[in-house]
């Protein structure tokens, strides 16, 4: 098990659809144990997918129990094997910053309330609800399994791109 | 590298983004930020952009004459060094709705207590909409607010111009996230 490093764009394998996983083994359980450690490495980070270590599969992990806006909304560790959007309402904004576009941040519109199903590393089906932060953070790794950045859902430069401040 | 900014104004049609980016591609410019749009029945750009070797108005020599005889109005502004870089602005991001029946001042009154507060406005759009007998003004206003202010001191200080210009306002932050 291990931390990972993260793929920053220009990378091609960002823009790429990330295939399905067909079958529960020891593989499966490296990569959601790799996301988890490299997620927890990077300190700050909610979330991660598995395009952003190299990975072109649908698997992705979520916590956001540890962040400021997420702390009393939320489900814990989130493993995501095929996760899926089955319902989606509300809508809100925010400034959306992400480890494979380092030094921007942009505003992007993305469903309050969001129904998703998804199996753990195990192969066991869950589906939660999510709303506000953490429905937002697993809508943004989602797009990471279809090849798409926040980048893709800004709608202005003028108003929605920044640069990050320098850390 | 020179900066400069570039300004073009003219009636809207089709082709003028072209016809200017082709000046400057031909020139050997390079395009850094910009911002053009449709404001009114005028074409408006605004664009930084950047020479290896020009260094004033001269260098262009007519270069924008085909503009001018286009009937487009062009400035230019020669930056001073570094005058191309954006500095960061620290501070909570603010987006500030502005709109009611238009009447004179609403613009100066609101950007008048943000200016008092130290609120940095970094994006400013206003539009007359509704129809003629009932006009509406619209403002959307970002900004960045100073340390230790928030969102609900912001509507405070607009709040009497509520009232006074009878104009709806609403304030609200957008958090930042690392995902």
């Amino acid at each position: 098990m291990a931390v990972r490093t993260i793929r920053v764009y220009p990378d091609p394998i960002l823009k790429q659809v990330a295939e399905p996983v067909d079958q529960v083994d020891d593989d499966l359980v490296e990569i959601v144990q790799d996301l988890v450690d490299t997620m927890l490495d990077a300190g700050h980070s909610v979330g991660i997918a598995a395009p952003q270590i190299g990975v072109l599969q649908r698997v992705m992990v979520v916590d956001v129990s540890k962040s400021k806006l997420g702390r009393d909304n939320n489900h814990g560790l989130l493993e995501m094997v095929n996760p899926e959007i089955i319902e989606r309402s509300g809508s809100k904004m925010m400034r959306e910053g992400c480890m494979s576009v380092p030094d921007y941040t942009g505003n992007v519109t993305r469903a309050e309330h969001i129904v998703i199903e998804f199996t753990n590393r195990n192969g066991q089906l869950r589906v939660i609800e999510a709303s506000g932060f953490e429905a937002v953070a697993i809508q943004h790794e989602l797009d990471h399994l279809d090849g798409l950045l926040f980048l893709d859902r800004v709608s202005s430069l003028k108003t929605d791109l920044y640069r990050r401040k320098s850390k | 590298m020179n900066h400069f900014a570039l300004t073009i104004v003219g009636r809207d049609r089709p082709g003028i983004v072209s016809q200017v980016t082709e000046i400057l591609f031909k020139q050997g410019c390079n395009l850094a930020d910009s911002s053009c749009s449709i404001l009114g029945g005028q074409f408006a750009m605004i664009l930084i952009l950047g020479h290896p070797e020009f260094t004033d108005r001269a260098s262009f020599g007519d270069a924008f004459k085909p503009l001018e005889d286009a009937d487009l109005t062009v400035a230019l502004r020669v930056l001073k060094p570094g005058g191309e870089i954006r500095s960061h602005i620290e501070g909570d991001l603010c987006m500030i709705s502005v709109y009611g029946a238009d009447k004179p001042g609403i613009v100066y009154r609101v950007a008048n207590v943000l200016g008092e507060k130290k609120v940095n406005i970094t994006d400013l759009n206003t539009k007359l909409v509704g129809t003629e007998d009932r006009p509406v003004y619209v403002m959307v206003i970002e900004a960045t607010l100073p340390e230790g202010v928030e969102e609900e001191d912001v509507d405070n200080w607009l709040s009497p111009i509520r009232d006074e210009l009878q104009v709806d306002i609403t304030v609200r932050t957008i958090p930042t996230v690392e995902l």
